[in-house]
């Protein structure tokens, strides 16, 4: 008996085939998704684990860095640290991983000199100096994806692979490359990768540049040597590596796990100390590089599960509310089979059937799809960053995970109408009072000054208010997944690049060694080029509430009155700082502000230069993706021992960075060069999730099409009676269309609020110390979607209007007086 | 004076089973002012002539004229605004839009047709006996007094031919009663003629004319003097 039952319900489900799809296709999405974004994730760690993991065939990433790009430590003075360290760690009492190595390195900012087409041109660079015989830090050669070897001699490079395409470099050029004031010629050797390396940002700055704007190099030790004109061994750098990885405090948690690095920390202070080494030690956590990286791979790992449920939730919504709609059209026929002694399993055991064999082909397809999509992704990835990813695999447990979770979402989406179909009371069905309602006042007192047709109209659409706002929920949540990101976004693009498109006027960002400022200042004065001086400098630490050590960056600026200077500050509260106060006077970003808890007017205390200074916060900035700090140069000067560590420069028309000012430089970047790299990360930023926006936009138009179809085939009978009664197609199809018009503004103001509070908790959970997420509304993103929930509402109007047009008036009579 | 004329009116359907007629030859003229009850056995073909009649449905063939004009038939919209500007309709089961008031109800259809009159729509209820009840809900009254509100809502756009089928067929005796007296009353007031399709024989007392149709032919048609009862 029970088999027919379940042929009767197939039969039933079967006639609804377009709603069936849509919900099989849901589903299939969630799993599609969680698998391909499980897989994603996964297989990014896979990449990392090879290209930092303390391996050979990897780049065996340090574990520490310590770092003085002002300072050159000659090879006795590395020498006596390591020594000393290496004897303060097997003394130590603490438990300690064992030191694997202690390395010097020289790395530094500069130019390459890059002939082609358009003539020369000089492209900011990193130079790296790094022994054949290098422990941590080396340069990645995988298989497939890499050419040549490492660089030994001391006329040998080899080229990041991200930028040696592009600016079509190949092994066995010669290029010409410098570094504040000195150049050499040198023959490519190897294109590969280096784990410093992974996104191609210059120091000091989280967006890269459009890619061959910013190149790095990795040269042999004795090259590096040749090129500074310095002596085999001297170093700016010290790299440790520990066999194993001591645990670092991760920015994006609240706890703190910095205990074993802390350790080590406190024996290089030591050793530092001993030897006269002045540096910023830097753990892999403060290392910004790295920690985007791994805050990046964290998100990706994060949003999976948060993202399938989302869809889950959609699907499940959509399931509840086509199989409700089913019993409630089918209460007749249960009501008569119940009737003939057909008992309440019997029925149960069919309608929770139907959702799990739903669900189970929406699975069975996600499983089958969700390999592609993650290698889609992976594909989309590895062209961003620009490193490969040769390790692919969905793990069993991602697959586990989410057919299970999405298989008990769907088991429990259908039990509520399975419990509900079976607690149908025959008498009460065939009797015809569970048909009859009574309207609500609360609506009648509301409409009733309107025209009846208007009120209606009203009425009809809040006869559900729980469907309503369930589909109002469902909507919401498919907006969050199309709108958050799309309000980031934007929220981003208006903070940093409108800050640096409206608010910065130079051209050229000239890099600078120390007291290398006059020649950049005759070049400027020569080429009629403005120039102001600025500092900018990540010497800045403080300590936050948790007691952990923050890194900030400091800028010193000649005047922060508008219009006056090549770099304003978009102040948002408090004022600027004034000349000679008691307490150095400070301008904080608001990212730092909001971590901090700080507020305008505090007195606080920070390390600056490795010296401890009270500031006075004065002001709070937006605009800035890195903390920052900012004096006026003056102060800052007194504070840093120089007088700047760049130039900007605006550059008269038909002037353009010449041969000269590259050899006088230590790198130099473009304003629109930064520009269209921010603009150009976002973009991508935003493209890799542009699947998850269009599949919230698709939700959107299911769960609303799914709506307003019960909406219409609820109300045959009363569509049908005011057609019998001389109502147009036309004033139906009004009725409609306002219903269609009011569903869809209260669903668009749900979903911009819903996408508003999913921006404002994304921004909260990508934010950190180093990466601060300004949520700010941009009314055309909130226009864009309430007015797409509004078209695709008033979109189904057509579909009502055909319903009522291939009414069976006769077939609809027959019902009306049987 | 004669308001419709059906001259050799054919229905037939196409099944499965093959074609089948129900309305085989139907002449028939209505005048002005007649309260007709059409009688039949299930299958008789009463409500397909009821549903030409209202120009729900074309018949096959034959002609079909209302006030000297030929009835629209295969056009949706015309047939709708045929039916908008001159029938009104009755359900068995009443019909009222559970959303609106008893009055809204009557609103609504004048509303529809363009000839929207809240005095006319409360004057009808009160003709109907329902003028306490305008505020309240089709769902908190009986279906007696919803049948009325059904009456009332059908003759408030001012119809010429009122149709009903079935209409007392889901209420008791009593309330049967009612619902026709409230019906005659209105028809007479308002001067419109009425076709209603039933299996009651008791109902004929409240009609002018009985029409038997049987196969879809017309078996008897009978005009019936109620002056007792109406007395």
């Amino acid at each position: 008996m029970s088999i027919l039952l379940n042929k009767r319900l197939a039969r039933s489900l079967w006639r609804t085939k377009l709603r069936l799809v849509a919900v099989v296709l849901m589903v299939f999405v969630g799993v599609f998704a969680g698998i391909t974004f499980g897989g994603y994730s996964q297989s990014l760690d896979n990449m990392y684990d090879t290209l930092q993991g303390d391996s050979e065939d990897g780049g065996n990433l340090a574990d520490l860095w310590l770092d003085n790009r002002s300072a050159v430590w000659t090879p006795e003075q590395v020498s006596s640290f390591c020594n000393d360290l290496s004897a303060g760690w097997e003394n130590s009492s603490a438990e300690l991983m064992s030191l694997d190595s202690c390395e010097g390195r020289t790395i530094l900012q500069g130019a390459l000199f890059h002939n082609d087409s358009s003539g020369e041109r000089i492209i900011n660079s990193l130079w790296h100096g790094i022994p054949a015989d290098a422990n941590a830090d080396r340069v990645w050669l995988p298989e497939g994806y890499s050419e040549g070897r490492t660089a030994v001699a001391d006329d040998e490079i080899v080229i990041d692979a991200h930028v040696a395409e592009v600016l079509e470099i190949k092994l066995g050029n010669t290029v010409r490359i410098g570094a504040g004031g000195d150049s050499g010629n040198f023959t490519v050797v190897g294109i590969g990768f280096h784990p410093l390396h992974v996104m191609m940002a210059p120091e000091g700055t989280l967006f890269p540049p459009e890619i061959g704007e910013f190149v790095v190099g990795y040269l042999s030790d004795s090259g590096m040597a040749r090129l500074t004109g310095e002596s085999l061994g001297s170093s700016n750098t010290i790299v440790l590596e520990i066999d194993g990885t001591p645990s670092f405090d991760l920015p994006t948690t609240a706890v703190y796990e910095g205990d074993e690095i802390d350790a080590v920390k406190a024996m290089v202070g030591t050793s530092m100390d001993e030897n006269n080494i002045d540096a910023r030690v830097r753990d892999r956590g403060q290392n910004e590089p790295i920690e985007i990286m791994r805050q990046d791979l964290e998100g990706s790992k994060r949003t999976t599960v948060p993202f399938t449920v989302m869809i889950a939730v959609i699907a499940s919504i959509t399931i509840v509310l086509s199989l409700q709609r089913l019993v409630q059209s089918q209460s007749r026929e249960i009501a008569v089979l119940r009737t003939l002694g057909v008992d309440r399993t019997s029925l149960m055991t069919g309608y929770l059937m139907a959702p799990l064999f739903i669900g189970a082909i929406g699975c069975g397809l996600g499983a089958l799809a969700g390999p592609s999509g993650m290698n889609g992704m992976l594909d989309f990835y590895q062209d961003l960053v620009g490193i490969p990813i040769v390790d692919r695999a969905v793990p069993i447990s991602v697959y586990t995970t989410v057919i299970g979770l999405t298989m008990l979402v769907v088991f429990l989406s259908g039990a509520f109408p399975a419990w509900k179909a079976s607690r149908l009371e025959p008498l009460e069905i065939l009797g015809g009072h569970s048909e009859m309602r009574i309207g609500s006042n609360f609506l009648k007192t509301l409409t009733a000054w309107m025209p009846t047709t208007l009120g209606l109209s009203i009425r009809s659409s809040f006869r559900k208010p729980i469907r309503l706002m369930m589909t109002f929920i469902a909507v919401g949540i498919s907006l969050m997944l199309f709108g958050s990101i799309q309000m980031m976004s934007a929220g981003l693009e208006e903070t940093l690049v409108g800050g640096l498109e409206e608010q910065q006027s130079w051209d050229q960002q000239v890099y600078i060694m120390p007291e290398g400022e006059s020649g950049v200042i005759d070049w400027a004065n020569q080429n009629n080029a403005s120039f102001e001086l600025i500092i900018e400098t990540q010497l800045g630490i403080l300590v936050d509430g948790d007691g952990v050590d923050r890194i900030f960056t400091l800028v010193g600026l000649d005047s922060y009155e508008q219009n006056t200077g090549m770099r304003s500050v978009d102040i948002v509260e408090g004022t600027t700082p004034s000349l000679n106060p008691v307490i150095t006077e400070v301008i904080m970003d608001e990212g730092a502000m909001a971590f901090l808890s700080w507020k305008v007017g505090e007195q606080h205390q920070v390390l600056l230069n490795g010296d401890e200074h009270d500031v006075e916060i004065i002001g709070s900035s937006r605009g800035e993706m890195a903390r920052t700090m900012y004096f006026l140069r003056s102060d800052l000067s007194d504070i840093v021992g120089v007088n700047a560590t760049s130039v900007y420069l605006d550059l008269p028309d038909g002037v353009e960075v010449d041969n000269e000012l590259g050899e006088l430089s230590a790198g130099i970047v473009g304003r629109q060069t930064l520009l269209d790299g921010i603009e150009s990360i976002l973009e991508q930023q935003t493209q890799i999730f542009q699947s998850m926006m269009y599949l919230g936009l698709m939700f959107t138009v299911v769960v609303m099409f799914n709506t307003m179809v019960m909406n219409v085939a609820e109300r045959d009978f009363e569509l049908a009676t005011l057609r019998v009664l001389g109502a147009s197609i036309k004033s139906l199809g009004l009725m409609l269309l306002f219903e269609s018009l009011m569903i869809g503004l209260l669903g668009g103001l749900v979903g911009v609020l819903f996408a508003y509070g999913g921006a404002v908790g994304s921004a909260a959970s990508f934010s950190t110390w180093q990466f601060h997420v300004p949520v700010v509304l941009v009314p055309s993103v909130a226009y864009q979607l309430m007015g797409g929930v509004l078209a695709i509402a008033v979109a189904m109007t057509p579909i009502g209007v055909w319903r009522i047009h291939r009414m069976d008036l006769i077939e609809k009579i027959k019902d009306l007086s049987n | 004076m004669k308001l419709l004329e059906m001259n050799n009116i054919e229905r037939y359907y196409k099944t499965p089973a093959g074609v089948v007629k129900a309305l085989d030859g139907i002449n028939l003229e209505i005048h002005e002012g007649e309260r007709v009850i059409l009688l039949g056995p299930s299958g008789s073909g009463k409500t397909t002539l009821l549903n030409c009649l209202s120009a729900l449905d074309s018949p096959t063939q034959g002609s079909y004229l209302f006030q000297e004009s030929e009835v629209p038939r295969k056009h949706s919209e015309k047939m709708t605004t045929f039916r908008r500007n001159n029938i009104g309709y009755v359900f068995q089961f009443f019909n009222l839009l559970q959303d609106l008031t008893v009055l809204e109800n009557i609103l609504l259809i004048q509303e529809l047709a363009g000839k929207k009159d809240a005095e006319r729509a409360k004057d009808l209820l009160e003709l109907v006996g329902l003028e306490a009840e305008v505020n309240r809900f089709p769902g908190e009254i009986s279906g007696g007094q919803q049948q009325r509100v059904a009456i009332a809502r059908s003759i408030a756009k001012r119809p010429t031919l009122l149709l009903g089928d079935e209409l007392t067929g889901n209420l008791d005796t009593e309330t049967s009663n009612k619902v026709m007296e409230a019906l005659v009353h209105a028809c007479e007031r308002e001067n419109i003629t009425a076709v209603f399709v039933t299996h009651d024989e008791g109902l004929a007392r409240f009609a002018t004319r009985v029409i038997r149709i049987d196969s879809g032919r017309i078996i008897s048609d009978e005009s019936v003097n109620n002056s007792d009862e109406e007395a």
